[in-house]
């Protein structure tokens, strides 16, 4: 019972949503696809419930037998609960609740939440720089054209790189774009943008199918 | 010898400083360097001049704040355009950390420029949950996936959404997004229900959607923060991307220069005979 009915929903679900895309609307099963779709978007808000309720359950038990780190267990969930309660709240009760403009939630995203992410990223331009400076060798004949293509692609980038690259004759920014982003990147990308879509229709048969079965946590 | 020795070994903490100095020198001592306008965003401004006036369309905001000095350009440039169109804007976001807030912020900022009114001109349908359903229901019916606003305004009660209903009524799209969601974009929504659609992108995401501009699903692009800049300069309203472009000059040509040094002191000290034995 615990492998059949998850398969057996999946096969019905699955074969219902792939026959209902040849069905209009307004005949049943075109409906049926529907409120397949509604349902869709209610089971993805219980993930995300079932996201919060993991993340306090795991700190919640560092945080009591006070592992090490508990504090940021502790930050972790403070954070979640200050952000997330008043945002719940209804507007109708205080300006303070809801995720309008200067409300908590509102306050928190836009002073704390948001510089805070900007700067993890930005954080990145620095580690960039390092790993550039010490990894991105000319070691073999493949990695040489990598490296030339990319420093000549990053001067293109910038204004200051593509006013040098303007100095050299012909239309060197015109060729790069035509002939590297337009010419070898994009016929490589439609290769792996192709070759992930045919992987991800055969991952989707073989889980209709039953074939599939790693997402119960079975081989 | 010596030198390529101590320049190989040299501490990392000498990199982030000058990476830091690069970074902060540009914004004080400005550089001002001609920002030319590739094709793709060319394509893409002026196909949303080409649009008739007043047409819905719609603005997705699907990036998290840590890309905001990239894709927030973008987002702002696109509202301007549109509103000097006189369009009716749909904003949404399928990122749940921030994406409602950041569409909720700037089309706020920059709708009394244009003495546009929340629900008559613009609307913000917010987050929910399931991207593939959220995409693919909205072209059955908006209301079905979103019943009401980011404020939980019923969508009836908005005079915009009267004569919306599901993608028929939208004649383009714009996807600004840091992550795999303007995949989904192009595959269901432009593929299946033929909404044009263009993308403003992170600079690492946008070589792959080079692709979609190719094959004619794009009608235009902007990659990463010189995209955000072009476009600025396009819609004649340089901001924070065009002011951004000095710092990042100096980063890329420092990178550049970093990745010469390291090589030089690589075949200076003969490790590339080693590695390759």
């Amino acid at each position: 019972m615990k492998t059949s009915f998850p398969v057996a929903v999946a096969f019905l679900t699955g074969m219902a949503l792939v026959v209902s895309f040849f069905f209009r609307e307004g005949t049943l099963v075109g409906d049926l696809s529907k409120n397949l779709k509604i349902w869709l978007t209610i089971v993805g808000g219980f993930t995300l419930l079932l996201g919060v309720v993991s993340i306090t359950r795991v700190n919640w038990a560092g945080v009591k037998r006070q592992k090490s780190g508990w504090g940021y267990k502790l930050l972790t969930l403070v954070s979640i609960f200050v952000m997330a309660i008043p945002s719940i709240l209804p507007a109708s009760w205080s300006p303070l609740f809801g995720r309008a403009e200067g409300s908590i939630y509102d306050w928190l995203f836009t002073y704390l939440d948001s510089p805070m992410m900007a700067t993890m990223f930005a954080t990145l331009a620095f580690y960039i720089a390092s790993a550039a400076y010490r990894a991105f060798r000319a070691r073999t004949v493949e990695s040489t054209i990598l490296l030339l293509v990319a420093t000549i692609v990053m001067l293109w980038r910038v204004p200051m790189g593509e006013a040098f690259l303007n100095l050299f004759p012909g239309d060197l920014p015109g060729f790069l774009n035509a002939f590297v982003m337009n010419g070898a990147n994009l016929a490589v990308q439609r290769g792996i943008i192709i070759g992930a879509a045919l992987g991800a229709a055969s991952m989707s048969l073989r889980i209709i199918l039953g074939i599939e079965r790693t997402y119960m946590g079975k081989g | 010898m010596e030198f390529w020795k101590r320049i190989e070994g040299i501490d990392r903490r000498w990199i982030y400083l000058i990476v830091g100095i690069a970074v902060i020198v540009p914004f004080l001592l400005p550089i001002p360097f001609p920002i030319s306008i590739t094709p793709e965003a060319q394509m893409l401004y002026d196909h949303i001049e080409s649009l008739p006036d007043s047409v819905t369309v719609m603005l997705v905001f699907d990036y998290y704040p840590s890309t905001i000095a990239e894709c927030e350009p973008m987002a702002r440039s696109a509202l301007h355009q549109f509103w000097r169109k006189d369009c009716k804007i749909i904003t949404l976001s399928n990122i749940p950390l921030g994406g409602p807030s950041m569409a909720e912020t700037v089309t706020r900022e920059i709708a009394p420029e244009y003495n546009k009114v929340y629900g008559e001109d613009y609307v913000n349908l917010g987050y929910k949950a399931n991207y593939v359903a959220v995409l693919s229901g909205m072209g059955t019916s908006i209301r079905s996936i979103f019943p009401t606003d980011n404020s939980g305004t019923n969508l009836d009660d908005i005079p915009m959404m009267d004569s919306v209903f599901n993608y028929e009524q939208v004649s383009f799209i714009f996807e600004v997004a840091d992550n795999a969601t303007a995949d989904y974009w192009v595959s269901i929504v432009n593929a299946q229900y033929g909404v044009p659609m263009g993308c403003g992108t992170t600079a690492v995401s946008a070589p792959k959607y080079y692709a979609f501009v190719g094959s004619g699903q794009f009608v235009g692009l902007l990659g990463g923060m010189k995209g955000a800049a072009e476009y600025e300069l396009l819609v004649e309203k340089p901001g924070n991307a065009v002011i951004g472009m000095g710092a990042q000059s100096m980063v890329h040509l420092l990178i550049i220069a970093l990745v010469i040094l390291g090589n030089i002191g690589f075949f200076m000290l003969g490790k590339h005979r080693r590695r390759v034995s």
